[in-house]
């Protein structure tokens, strides 16, 4: 059954999440008043087998229409959690009962798909998302430890940018809603494999990760794994984006896993990693530039996709200024949602997107219910990386393909939640 | 706005004509400033050693330093240049100033300057002046609402007796495009708190100003105003031009 409908008293669900206001201790008596999953922030692990059954019923214990959105899996669009492709909301006060298989395998997760406008205590800038991992049927890669890690922002404010508009600006940002130095460290052991599962929640910041003393191997993104694994000094996710990666415990000491830039790590964003019998300050060692090639994890070999019949569809994203004391309105081709272009899709077709970001920030575009293939990155070719979210750097192109092979309603936007709030989202539909 | 002096047989003085916003100078960086202003209808006649504002062409260089995210102080120089008198230094004024910090979250700008100077007596009788500013802005949608209620009082002058003076001045902004805003400002003194000038007597003003917002670097505005009371210049012109200076190379790790 893959239609939501009213929880059924009679029949026990796998997982069940509630949606309800929650004060959130981000450092010893600093509270932060939101919604959250289960009273916790982030929400529960779910771990799910890939292709079995599951039925999970969400309970809204919050005075408005809440929806969530099953990120990254392919889902059809009345339970995929966007009001915008026609997932029902669930009423304040009422529950709906999902019941789905899923796939693809690895790492996705769940946030609530809701307006938040003006209202920075609503929507993705809420407490409202949790990890999801999609056990595949046969097991990859070799660790010894697994860590789940969510990058959020919080208590946000409309600040005058240098662009000329008004943007979120945050007091305090956290790790698993905790500030530096008030969660538990990561407890390790020498030559461990310590696979991290990186998520970036905030509903609207890019962040940079490194990990003082050590490296990162990326294995996946968005979790699909890359052709081409190899070891990075950082990782940098954009709103909704992962990174899986093993770290190699191979450097004793207390160190500080955390935001590359000095001020967001001063508001909270980092852990402490504590090895076995060590002890004392954690230390930092503060990279001098910012780094981030999504083509490093690409391979160069042309894939079998690369050919003929593929159509295009050019996507332009501008911004539009509504007044310096304003967030700017967003346009794909010259119109805002709900005005912007539904495009028909043929079944099985193979379709190439070509972003032109002709703004002057960046923005990471996510395709609901499918995963589409990074192709052209600024000008330089690439191929076999699978995403669901990519971040489109101000001025500059990216191309991605995908073939259309899951019907229904299929909606496209950046995943920032001022941007898809102020008109950046846009349908596809199957004919 | 430094207003000299409120007395109706004093001259003006515009020489920083300016609603200020509630934004302070970042630290580790410099606003400087220069401030033109040209009395094309002004007062003809020199009064108690006063020289007549009638054509003066006021240039003002404002410096203000950044010391942290919530306080700045600002430096100015004042100077005059006019037919028969050439150009002269008219005096200097220092300003700290504090903000309410943004993590306060207030939903409007609020800070507080303090100005405090000298200017010669030949350009006005009030020697040595001090100013109190409260200033509050907000910026809605494309508008942008300013308004400073300041209070002068005198230290050494004809007016030292008056006590404290009331001085609002007011903006009121749309932005026409993303680098064009327009609208009025208003400039004031309705004399000594206690009791107000008559109206003849008060100094009242209205500029039409634009500001175009060319870059983060850049400040620039300009504006034509007339006087409507006896005791204010009548025609005045103005301009600003402002750079901003960083001290700190910016760095993306920051």
């Amino acid at each position: 059954m893959l239609t939501p409908c009213r929880a059924a008293a009679s029949a026990a669900a796998d997982y069940t999440v509630e949606i309800a206001p929650y004060s959130l201790e981000v450092s010893a008596h600093r509270l932060i008043r939101t919604v959250a999953y289960n009273s916790q922030v982030p929400g529960p692990l779910l771990r799910l087998q890939e292709g079995r059954p599951v039925t999970i019923d969400v309970v809204n214990r919050t005075s408005n229409p809440e929806v969530v959105h099953w990120h990254g899996l392919f889902l059809p669009s009345n339970i995929d959690g966007a009001m915008e492709e026609g997932t029902p909301a669930i009423a304040a006060g009422g529950s709906a009962r999902y019941t789905f298989k899923p796939r693809p395998s690895g790492f996705r997760w769940y946030h609530t798909h809701t307006f938040a406008g003006h209202d920075f205590n609503k929507g993705q800038y809420t407490g409202q998302h949790g990890f999801l991992w999609i056990e595949p049927r046969e097991n990859r890669g070799r660790y010894d430890a697994e860590v789940f890690l969510a990058l959020h922002d919080w208590r946000g404010q409309l600040l005058a940018s240098d662009d000329g508009s008004m943007n979120p600006s945050y007091d305090v940002s956290t790790i698993n809603g905790r500030v530096l130095g008030f969660s538990e460290p990561l407890r390790v052991k020498v030559g461990q494999r310590l696979l991290l599962h990186l998520l970036n929640s905030s509903a609207t910041e890019c962040h940079w990760i490194a990990m003082a003393g050590h490296q990162f191997d990326v294995l996946a993104l968005d979790g699909n794994p890359v052709p081409n694994p190899c070891r990075v000094p950082m990782l940098s996710l954009a709103p909704a984006e992962r990174v899986s990666a093993i770290v190699e415990m191979n450097n004793p000491g207390v160190w500080i896993l955390g935001e590359v830039r000095k001020h967001i790590r001063v508001a909270g964003m980092g852990v402490v990693v504590e090895y076995a019998d060590r002890s004392g300050e954690p230390q930092w060692r503060q990279p001098e530039a910012l780094s981030w090639d999504y083509a490093r994890f690409g391979s160069t070999e042309s894939s079998a996709s690369g050919g003929g019949g593929i159509t295009d569809i050019p996507l332009v994203f501008k911004s539009k200024f509504t007044g310096h004391g304003d967030m700017d309105h967003w346009t794909i081709n010259g119109k805002s949602y709900p005005n912007t272009d539904t495009i028909d899709l043929r079944q099985g077709q193979r379709y190439r997107l070509l972003f032109e970001n002709r703004s002057t920030e960046d923005h990471p575009l996510h395709l609901h219910r499918h995963i589409f293939e990074l192709r052209r990155i600024s000008g330089r070719d690439t191929h076999g990386i699978m995403k669901d979210t990519v971040r489109v750097n101000a001025n500059t192109q990216v191309d991605v393909e995908f073939t259309a092979d899951d019907p229904g309603l299929t909606l496209f936007h950046c995943h920032q939640q001022d941007h898809m709030d102020m008109g950046f989202m846009m349908l596809f539909r199957y004919v | 706005m430094s207003l000299f002096s409120s007395l109706p047989l004093s001259a003006q003085g515009n020489y920083e004509i300016q609603v200020y916003g509630s934004d302070t100078v970042p630290p580790d960086s410099t606003m400087v400033e220069l401030h033109s202003n040209f009395t094309a209808i002004g007062q003809r006649y020199e009064i108690l050693g006063v020289y007549p504002t009638y054509h003066q062409e006021h240039e003002t260089l404002e410096i203000t330093q950044g010391i942290n995210d919530w306080a700045e102080v600002g430096f100015y120089v004042f100077t005059s240049e006019q037919n028969g008198h050439g150009v002269q230094w008219v005096g200097d004024h220092i300003r700290p100033r504090v903000r309410v910090p943004t993590s306060w979250h207030w939903p409007i700008g609020v800070s507080l300057s303090t100005e405090i100077g000298y200017q010669r007596a030949v350009y006005s009788l009030d020697t040595w002046t001090w100013e109190i500013r409260p200033i509050v802005d907000k910026a809605i949608d494309r508008w942008y609402f300013a308004f400073n209620p300041a209070l002068e009082r005198t230290w050494h002058g004809p007016d030292v007796r008056q006590g404290l003076a009331f001085a609002p001045a007011a903006k009121v902004s749309y932005d026409f495009t993303k680098r064009i805003s327009g609208g009025v400002e208003y400039y004031a003194d309705y004399g000594a708190f206690a009791q107000f000038d008559s109206f003849h007597e008060q100094q009242q003003q209205f500029f039409a100003a634009t500001d175009l917002n060319v870059s983060p670097k850049w400040e620039i505005n300009f504006g034509v105003g007339i006087g409507v009371t006896g005791a204010t210049d009548h025609l005045i012109v103005k301009g600003i031009i402002g750079r901003h200076f960083s001290w700190h190379k910016p760095s993306r790790v920051d």
